[in-house]
């Protein structure tokens, strides 16, 4: 069977198009390992395969440069795993219109070098890896830091292409800044995580380059006592592009104190401004002040804040909850194992109200499936009771299939299932990945 | 002429929401014949006005029982003829359900019944130093329950983003009678983005009966200027310069010398000098102590591009003036001509020269008025013909150009509407923008949420 359908796909597309095997295996998603793995170099490929999968009934899940596979509920199963990695032109790009077209196979860095010369910017900023693709991050709704100044994926992407399970290719939203021809469809697809379609294009809006970057760094022993801080900073009159709160892991090397950081993107001017703002909203504190570079880098080495571990966990409530987040977020913590890797980091976009949990090694002592899964079912209904949710991001799939990663509202289910029966008929696009548990 | 509703359905929405809040005499069923877009006009049947969720459920399930079309109608502002209901159908109102049920300060969020009035929200939130940003033009009238449905825009969405940036939440009655509550702020979207999909579906997907919206904080200070332009061209090239700058205006609109002299001589005199070709009203807003250095800038820039006079507002009253020459255009414009087919489509903000010649060439060729008052930041543009409509010819004559102007935006990488919609109005249009299957996918998707297929039937998909 594994030969088979790896072979198939060779009679479809040339040889070097195609792996399988012990190359597969890094491919694996959520430890599914596909039987083979397809690199479509155009649109119309990836619609032939898409339209055979169909037909066939293999799985198919798509993938860019598998920074994130393991992040999110797990398919049932995946015969297939397609590669948009060969897709990375950038279609068409004029900054007179802040606006670009690029394949998604373009990897953010890629992206930000590139409008970065005409000094623009596409300010999403995700957790992971800055070769992760547009598409992935599209497809994933994943965002960072930033979101508080500018939005989310939601917000940034104006239009996309995509393929449907059944090998349809759909043009969806357009090229243009304010757009209401017809449903938002393009909603859809973005967050659905690959159960929806395949994106192979997408236009984005960018965004001017801002000239001066400021963060204030206020540091505590513990997370607690910042929070109240936070809550101000949050409430200040002014804008802040990033306002995040890190506790670091008890075994993290290097920073050992809780840090709350708010950062200020803009003209000098403008920066000068909001820093005023902050300062008389929060009288007394003395943040220290990173500047230009040193600002960045902070930011930079925040998105590096779950690599290596085995467990993420997101917990969201109202963002005036922060405190109540940070006791429910202690109790996931505790599930970290005492000895092995740097802890439990827990950290807070603190305008949106969201925490993660990031635990190095969940500690395994006999029965700890079920204290683990009872642990999460029972922060989840806390969260729940309060309007709030808990999303597992990434934890050994055994866990994250028994308890589901989103937890999603069954009343949704009749719209949920709709979609999928329209944009993927054979239900071959990551089954089982987005469903009422 | 509309259909009687069967006396046994009058009283069963009477038993539910009373008696006053059922209106079918033809008399009173006028004010609903049309929207804002008066070309089209058909009264409904009946009119319900539900005054909660529980209430709309209970209604809608009466309705389609009797397989009768249901029409959401907030204030009766949109453009597109998206509230009006076929000769058998009843509009489900939302005037009585126009409670802002939380004001949430320390979240900077307020969930609203669909009937606040757009204006309403923004003076609620003033206390707190917040309000709700988008702001259409006719925001002291429209309702938040239509502008979901529109996913509006307004002069200050370049630098803030239309509704769907703001909507987190929404409870909607779909067309079988089910309540859904769709995300909410506080939670990460399980499953799809479904309240992002809800928001633009001019009423077709369901009734929403409560929505959670995002407040902003208010802008601590603002700068505005009047850029005055010989030729329109020119101040479409001042829009592409201070974006290409890297500035970040709140408000970016063009009013054109037709629309300009509309307005001076009504009542909403803004104090325009009437020989110009076109006026660029700038406006920056945020942090106070960068604001004079960007007006000062995007002044150079107007200058560079041609403007012969560049002014600026020193105080809220020549602020408020200065505006009013913008907000006030469609009022003023009603006076110069019988009818006003208010067009509005969406090029790529670079091709805004280009495009501005070429619809001032088509209404030279089919002789007609147009009068351009448009978001130029955003490339949303708005050609209002001015015409008669008891002059058959003339009424061609504005087909055919609405026509001709919604392909020139098409071709130049634009869309057909920006802002208003498609409704009634613009569905033989949709096929300019969508191919067959992405037309089957929109009316799949509206299937998916109106399983009856009785909620706003005809708009949009054609
Ligand atoms: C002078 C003037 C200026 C304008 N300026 C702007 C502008 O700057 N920007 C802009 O975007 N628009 C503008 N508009 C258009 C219009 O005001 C907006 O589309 C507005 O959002 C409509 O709100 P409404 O309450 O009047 O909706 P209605 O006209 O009553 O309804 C519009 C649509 O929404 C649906 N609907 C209403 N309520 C609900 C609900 N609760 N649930 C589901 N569907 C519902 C209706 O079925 C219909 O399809 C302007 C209109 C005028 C007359």
């Amino acid at each position: 069977m594994s030969g088979g359908v790896a072979q198939e796909l060779r009679r479809m597309l040339a040889d070097d198009q195609v792996i399988d095997g012990l190359a597969a295996e890094p491919w694996a998603v959520c430890d599914r390992v596909p039987q083979a793995v397809a690199f479509p170099g155009s649109e119309s490929e990836l619609a032939g395969v898409l339209e055979r999968a169909s037909a066939e009934g293999w799985t198919v899940a798509p993938a860019g440069r598998a920074t994130w596979l393991f992040a999110g509920h797990p398919p049932r199963g995946i015969d297939v795993v397609v590669s948009l990695k060969r897709l990375e032109r950038v279609l068409e790009y004029e900054p007179a219109d802040l606006t670009v077209t690029v394949e998604a196979g373009v990897g953010l860095d890629v992206l930000a070098a590139r409008v970065r010369e005409h000094r623009q910017w596409l300010p999403l900023d995700p957790a992971g890896s800055p070769r992760g693709t547009l598409g992935a991050t599209l497809g994933t709704a994943s965002w960072g830091p930033l979101e508080a100044g500018f939005g989310r994926p939601r917000d940034q992407v104006l239009g996309a292409r995509i393929v449907t399970g059944d090998g349809r290719v759909l043009a969806l939203g357009g090229r243009v800044v304010k757009n209401v021809a017809g449903f938002d469809v393009l909603r859809a697809q973005v967050g659905a995580w690959g159960t929806l379609g395949v994106l192979t294009s997408a236009t984005v809006r960018l965004h001017p380059l801002p000239e001066a970057d400021r963060t204030l760094l206020f540091t505590a022993p513990a997370k607690e006592e910042l929070v109240s801080l936070a809550r101000a900073l949050a409430c200040a009159p002014v804008p802040v592009a990033a306002l995040e709160l890190m506790a670091p892991g008890e075994r993290d090397t290097g920073a050992t104190v809780s840090v709350l950081a708010a950062r200020l993107l803009g003209t000098r001017d403008e920066i000068e401004g909001l820093h005023r703002a902050l300062a008389t909203t929060v009288p007394g504190a003395q943040p220290r002040l990173l500047e230009g570079e040193a600002s960045a880098a902070l930011f930079r080495n925040m998105a590096a804040v779950e690599d290596g571990a085995q467990f993420v966990v997101r917990l969201s409530a109202l963002p005036d909850r922060l405190g109540w987040l940070f006791e429910q977020a202690d109790r996931l913590a505790g599930l970290s194992h005492e000895a092995v890797g740097f802890g439990a980091r827990v950290t807070a976009h603190v305008a949106a109200g969201t925490v993660r949990v990031i635990v190095a090694v969940l500690e395994r002592s006999p029965g700890w499936v079920e204290r683990t899964i009872t642990r999460l079912r029972r922060v989840r209904e806390e969260l729940a009771a309060d309007g709030g949710t808990l999303v597992i991001t990434r934890a050994p799939p055994e866990l994250v299939s028994d308890v589901g990663a989103w937890g999603i509202d069954p009343g949704t289910d009749p719209l949920i299932r709709g979609l999928k029966q329209h944009f993927d008929p054979a239900g071959i696009l990551c089954p089982g990945r987005m469903e009422v548990v | 002429m509309p259909e009687p509703l069967p006396e046994a359905v009058l009283a069963d929405l009477r038993r539910i929401v009373g008696v006053d809040a059922v209106i079918d005499d033809p008399g009173r069923l006028l004010a609903y014949e049309s929207d804002g877009l008066t070309a089209y006009r058909r009264p409904p049947s009946a009119v319900v006005l539900p005054a909660d969720t529980a209430q709309t459920a209970r209604v809608v399930a009466v309705l389609a029982g009797a397989g009768v079309p249901i029409v959401p109608r907030g204030a009766g502002t949109g453009l597109s003829g998206g509230a009006l209901a076929p000769p058998e159908g009843v509009i489900v109102g939302t005037a009585r359900m126009n409670r802002i049920l939380q004001l949430d300060a320390p979240n900077r969020r307020a969930v609203v019944q669909p009937g606040v009035v757009n204006q309403h929200l923004s003076d609620a939130a003033r206390p707190y130093g917040l309000y709700y940003a988008p702001d259409p033009s006719s925001q002291t009238a429209c309702t938040i329950g239509g502008n979901v449905a529109e996913n509006s825009g307004g002069p200050h969405c370049l630098k803030y983003g239309v509704t769907s940036r703001y909507v987190t939440g929404v409870t909607v009655v779909r067309s079988d009678a089910s309540v859904v509550a769709l995300g909410g702020m506080g939670r990460e979207p399980g499953g799809y983005d479904l309240v992002g999909l809800f928001v633009g579906s001019e009423g077709c997907f369901g009734i929403a009966t409560e929505i959670e919206v995002r407040l902003s904080p208010l802008p601590q200070g603002v700068r505005t200027l009047l850029a005055l332009f010989n030729r329109i061209e020119d101040a479409g090239h001042a829009v592409s310069s201070i974006v290409a700058d890297g500035l970040l205006p709140a408000a970016l609109e063009i009013v054109d010398g037709e629309t300009i002299r509309a307005v001076e001589a009504s009542a909403y005199a803004a104090g325009y000098p009437t020989d110009v070709d076109a006026a660029l009203v700038i406006e920056f807003d945020g942090v106070d102590a960068a604001l004079d250095a960007q007006a000062e800038r995007a002044d150079v820039l107007c200058r560079q591009a041609g403007a012969r006079d560049v002014r600026r507002a020193r105080d809220p009253v020549a602020r408020q003036r200065l505006w009013q020459g913008r907000k006030k255009a469609f009022g003023a414009m009603g006076r110069i001509a019988s009818d006003l087919l208010v067009q509005d489509a969406t090029v790529p903000r670079s091709r805004l020269p280009e495009v501005l010649g070429r619809i001032r060439e088509i209404a030279r060729h089919y002789d007609l008025r147009v009068a351009n008052v448009f978001h130029a930041g955003d490339g949303n543009l708005h050609p209002n013909i001015l015409f008669d409509r008891t002059n058959e010819d003339e009424v061609a004559r504005v087909e055919s150009a609405s026509k001709a102007i919604m392909r020139v935006c098409v071709d130049a990488g634009g869309t057909i509407t920006g802002e208003h919609g498609v409704g009634l109005d613009k569905r033989a249009y949709m096929s300019l923008v969508h191919g067959p299957e992405e037309l089957r996918t929109q009316a799949a998707v509206k299937a998916v949420f109106d399983p009856t297929g009785l909620m706003n039937p005809g708009k949009v998909v054609p």
